[in-house]
């Protein structure tokens, strides 16, 4: 179940919040309904949205960062919808997806769509969006569409895809930029096919304008296909504003009505406004340490279990995510369909164990992690925290700020150092999730190695198609990576946001890649 | 008015040295800066394949020198280029930014002005009054407080305590000359406090000084009265010292108004360059560094000519 962390709207007083807290780490959630109004959704109005980051492009697949999706989701519809709260596909633009074969995925695809430039959505459209996401030089999503072969339309509404090998994780790609579909006529029209600022979707909103940092507006698609009611708003206008308390400020002063992709200091200090919601919800994004287990200290798989029992990851949550995260020991929140019941708590802090293992490792007395960590302050408290902890056991970090882009560089591309302190995370599906971080092709696997085991765990987690039996697999694959202590992760992230009372119906979802139509403003 | 006609075009002729070598410099430390674009253009799951790939693709893979002539020989051709990340054209984005900028530090100075000279010339004239003593100490206090903190005050105080003024945002002074003017007033008046603290204590000095010179002794001594020996003879005489300040504080405010520009999100070239610059999207940051050097040698060049008209001494000395 979909967790709202904190919710303001229940007017906790400090005593509750922190009863809250303990029954959170207790493993007892707050009902999603307490945010639910009975009155009905009401058309009409402009919804004024703060967020931090200025998207790379509007073009889905030469963008490159998950909080693109707030405006990405506003113009765009994907082939295939997932549900908010658990990331389960849903019908879109295609109505089905079935796998004809072991390797043949047939898409029928709804009637009547068309783009925003009046063209219409049909099998054509979707085999030109498919190759585009695969030929075209800008394109980011080739390697999301790996393995796949052959795009046919194979009727005037039914595509078929061929793929190399197995691939269960193709349909949850197709609900990511890779499905998002464009107007094929736009990019013709385009120079160099280049739309990154000109994006036709069939989305419920039309793209009127976008300043760069500073403003993108859409308007309402009167000709959506889930109308006549959806979208109910007139249009919404994003403002880009770089400094999360900044952005919070502009809901506070009532010149914006929700603000995204915040921080848990804006939560805590928003809770203060009597008028104010706050909310936290579960998501897919983590925090943790990449390894390089293919060489050094890393490279015995005792050290890495003893660092990671020795982490104390609820004081880290609560002080480094001030309560509204979840302690874990794996890599997605609890409630994910693809994660185990004990994955989460698997390594429960023992720092005894920690020193046991590190003495059996051959480093009774120790030993030192040559660590990257980002340079800015969040980035470099948390490092703090988890290098005091460790050194609690003995593991001490000999510690290297770099820049994000420098760190992928030197940490991943380079090699140098055995572990980078990083959040990571926002995958579709969970096998990409496994894929992108530990295959032996994975920048983030940055000793290109794969453990014994790993390769044949993650390609049944592909190779299965059926739900229930590929659910078994996944969890496999899990506890495979945590007991072999891959990584070192601490906690998930939340779906951060502040929203004045007028807004009605927005969930930010736990891929926090929130779709507004059905969003709606209460003026009264 | 030969010798300033000589200086103006002895001015220009220095302005495209100074343009390529200042746009050199900008493009050596932004290109030194660790980080690699092409990682960040590759996208969060990208393979090490695909980053190789971006790299020759925008042209990274080349010399620096290579990348530089390129830049050179396109802004030559009138043409900034695309910002590598949101492929918005360079000049557009200027355009769209600077006048946000140039109204904050245009409306910062008029306010350090009105408020800094007056009280100048109010401690110079009773100088050594407890009056002179609490207008000093404010000036201080003036430079000491950083114009971030100020900002944050200011927007706790009067946009979301008493609701007087916006918190955020910036309205086009073409779109809205009024509306602009309401918006810019919070970050202006964080911005201007610097100006008025320097502006004050300038005066003040310079002023004491012109008072305390044997010709204003003579003037005194001739019995012309107190008002007529400072407001012919004293600010007239110190009018180029405040006019070198204001231009020197000019060049300053862009600067201070990266920061400011941050905390009320006015979307101008301040916040355009330090995002920028921190993604490493050398077109924009060579861009507006081309830009602000234009506008910072027009400044200059403004003053000089200007002192020049006020004291003929300074062309002929220039």
């Amino acid at each position: 179940m979909h967790r709202v962390i904190y919710d303001n709207t229940l007017r906790p007083s400090r005593r509750s919040v922190l009863k809250g807290a303990a029954a959170l780490g207790a493993g007892m959630m707050l009902p999603h309904g307490a945010m639910a109004q009975d009155s009905t959704p009401r058309r009409g109005g402009t919804l004024r949205v703060s967020m931090p980051y200025n998207p790379a492009s509007l073009d889905p697949i030469t963008g490159r960062n998950l909080p693109d999706f707030n405006s990405l989701f506003t113009i765009y519809d994907a082939l295939i919808g997932f549900d908010d709260t658990t990331l389960e596909l849903k019908p879109m633009l295609a109505t089905s997806w079935d796998w004809a074969d072991d390797t043949t995925l047939v898409l029928e695809l709804r009637e009547g769509v068309s783009f925003h430039d009046g063209t219409p959505f049909d099998a054509e459209a979707v085999v030109f969006n498919l190759r585009r996401g695969l030929d075209y030089a800008r394109s980011n999503v080739k390697s999301d569409l790996n393995g796949v072969e052959e795009i046919t339309a194979t009727g005037p509404l039914q595509v078929s895809i061929r793929v190399g090998a197995p691939n269960a994780a193709l349909p949850a790609v197709l609900s990511n930029r890779a499905g998002c579909m464009v107007s094929p006529a736009s990019v013709q029209a385009a120079e160099e096919g280049n739309i990154d600022r000109a994006p036709v979707g069939t989305g419920p909103f039309r793209f009127v304008e976008w300043r760069d940092n500073d403003l993108i507006s859409v308007t309402r698609n009167d000709d959506y296909w889930q109308g006549p009611d959806l979208p109910y708003l007139d249009a919404i206008e994003f403002r880009i504003i770089n400094e999360l308390n900044t952005a919070a400020r502009t809901v506070t002063s009532g010149q914006a009505d929700v603000a995204l992709n915040l921080a848990a200091q804006q939560i805590m200090v928003a809770r203060r406004s009597e008028d104010i919601i706050a909310t936290a919800t579960t998501s897919m994004t983590y925090y943790t340490a990449f390894f390089n287990y293919a060489r050094g200290p890393l490279a015995d798989v005792k050290v890495r279990q003893a660092m990671n029992y020795a982490l104390n990851r609820a004081d880290l949550q609560q002080v480094l995510m001030l309560g509204l995260g979840e302690a874990t020991s794996t890599i997605f929140p609890s409630e994910f369909w693809a994660t185990g019941p004990d994955a989460a708590t698997h390594y429960a802090y023992d720092p005894d164990r920690a020193r046991a293992l590190l003495a059996e490792a051959g480093h009774p007395d120790g030993l030192v992690i040559e660590t990257l960590s980002w340079p800015d302050q969040a980035a470099m408290q948390r490092t703090e925290i988890i290098g005091e902890q460790l050194a609690q056991v003995g593991i001490r970090l000999n510690v290297t700020p770099v820049q994000p882009a420098q760190a992928i560089q030197v940490f991943m591309i380079e090699e140098q150092g055995d572990m980078l302190i990083s959040p990571t995370g926002g995958n579709p599906d969970p096998s990409l999730a496994y894929d992108r971080q530990f295959s032996g092709t994975a920048l983030r696997n940055a000793g290109k190695i794969e453990l014994p085991g790993y390769r044949e765990l993650l390609d049944a987690t592909l190779s299965t198609l059926d739900f229930d039996a590929r659910r078994e697999k996944l969890l496999e694959l899990e506890q495979f990576v945590i007991e072999n202590a891959l990584h070192l992760p601490q906690y998930m992230s939340a779906g951060m946001s502040i929203q004045t009372g007028k807004v009605k119906d927005f969930t930010y979802g736990i891929l926090t890649a929130p779709r507004l139509e059905a969003v709606w403003l209460d003026e009264a | 008015m030969h010798g300033v006609g000589r200086m103006v075009l002895r001015r220009l002729a220095q302005l495209i040295p100074v343009m390529i070598i200042a746009t050199f410099v900008v493009f050596a430390l932004v290109f030194l800066m660790p980080g690699d674009p092409a990682v960040t253009l590759a996208g969060e799951f990208a393979s090490e394949a695909r980053i190789e790939e971006i790299r020759a693709l925008y042209g990274f893979d080349q010399p620096f020198l290579v990348q530089y002539a390129n830049w050179l020989w396109n802004a030559l051709h009138m043409d900034l280029g695309r910002s590598l990340f949101s492929n918005e054209e360079v000049s557009t984005l200027i355009l769209s930014r600077l006048p946000h900028t140039v109204l904050l530090v245009v409306y910062a100075l008029i306010l350090g002005a009105v408020t800094g000279v007056p009280l100048g010339i109010l401690a110079a004239t009773r100088q050594g009054t407890r009056l002179d003593k609490a207008i000093t100490s404010f000036a201080s206090l003036g430079v000491a407080v950083p114009n971030f903190w100020l900002g944050i005050i200011l927007v706790s105080t009067f946009a979301l305590d008493w609701r007087l003024l916006p918190a955020t945002g910036a309205v086009s002074i073409f779109e809205d000359p009024l509306q602009a003017i309401y918006y810019a007033t919070l970050p202006a008046f964080a911005l201007s406090t610097n100006v008025t603290a320097v502006l004050t204590r300038q005066v003040r000095s310079a002023l004491l000084e012109v008072l305390g010179s044997q010709f204003i002794r003579t003037l005194r001594a001739k019995g012309l009265r107190p008002h007529a020996v400072l407001w012919s003879h004293g600010l007239r005489n110190i009018a180029a010292t405040i006019l070198t300040v204001a231009g020197l504080q000019f060049n300053l405010l862009f600067s201070s108004a990266v920061i400011v520009e941050s905390v009320y999100a006015v979307p101008g070239v301040g916040s355009l360059i330090s995002y920028s610059a921190l993604n490493k999207d050398f077109p924009v940051v060579q861009g507006v560094a081309l830009v602000l050097v234009v506008l910072v040698i027009g400044i200059n060049l403004l003053v000089d000519v200007l002192n020049s008209i006020l004291d003929p001494r300074v062309a002929a000395s220039t």
